[in-house]
């Protein structure tokens, strides 16, 4: 079965601040599947634009309360796609993104692509639920 | 235990032409049923239709619905779905379709900005529950 899990800040329902048509993530089969994550306001949904690094450690801790409250963690990711604007940062995201997978990090790519809104980085993950 | 890998085929590819040797309409593995990457074709022909992102956005969940219907699943079971654009400026006109054809609640998604084939403006994939 597919279950649709919400968000669990007011915040990270993106569908209701800016009209996505997407759910926050979906557990199926065992798996944890989360929209793209970006960089905003938990509580508020504003947008936090910053540098790739201070926009990494908010989606990491939006991350890291969607998971928790869907039982499962950071530690349970199984692939995580990492898109960011320019390849130039790989290592910038490299820095961040370690102190988040410290033991056994999950399969990822990176893509260099063009992200909503400006943004320099945005985390898709499937986790194991 | 057995891994069940099976590949989903169909008279017309919705891939379009000249690709049908290289990928998969898509394949069943488990639980899931992986889709390719789909661009706005003709069903019929497999010619691709270029168009606005919205025309394309519509012709591609079109032919997805058709998809997914062959290998036994369908849009109430797509558990994730990827977009890439042409350009994120068109992310609105992508997402009104996208409200028309897709259940609520929606499956989870991310879009990016990317480079398409052949001009396109649309690209779609999606992971379901077969």
């Amino acid at each position: 079965m597919r279950e649709y899990l919400a968000a669990p800040r007011p915040g990270l329902d993106l569908r209701q601040h800016y009209g996505h048509h997407q759910s926050p993530a979906i557990r199926a089969g065992g798996l944890i599947f989360c929209s793209g994550m970006l960089p905003v306001d938990p509580e508020t949904g504003e947008r936090r634009h910053g540098t790739l690094t201070s926009e990494a450690h908010v989606i990491f801790g939006n991350l890291k309360l969607l998971l928790g409250s869907a039982g499962s963690s950071l530690d349970r990711l199984a692939q995580v796609h990492a898109l960011i604007y320019d390849s130039i940062e790989y290592d910038v995201l490299n820095r961040v993104y370690r102190q988040y997978v410290a033991s056994g990090p999950p399969a990822r790519t990176v893509w260099a692509v063009q992200i909503e809104a400006g943004f320099k980085v945005q985390i898709d993950a499937v986790a194991a639920a | 235990m057995s891994v069940r890998r099976k590949i989903v085929s169909s008279p017309h590819d919705a891939r379009g032409v000249g690709t049908s040797a290289a990928a998969s309409e898509a394949v069943r593995g488990g639980d899931f049923l992986f889709v390719s990457g789909l661009t706005a074709t003709d069903p019929q022909s497999g010619m691709r239709m270029p168009g606005t992102t919205a025309s394309e956005t519509r012709q591609i969940l079109s032919n997805l619905k058709q998809l997914l219907k062959r290998a036994g699943s369908s849009f109430d079971k797509i558990v994730k779905v990827n977009v890439l654009l042409h350009s994120m400026l068109e992310a609105p006109n992508m997402n009104e379709v996208h409200v028309q054809f897709f259940p609520d609640p929606p499956p989870a998604r991310t879009v990016c900005g990317a480079r398409l084939p052949d001009g396109m403006k649309v690209m779609i994939e999606c992971t379901a529950l077969a």
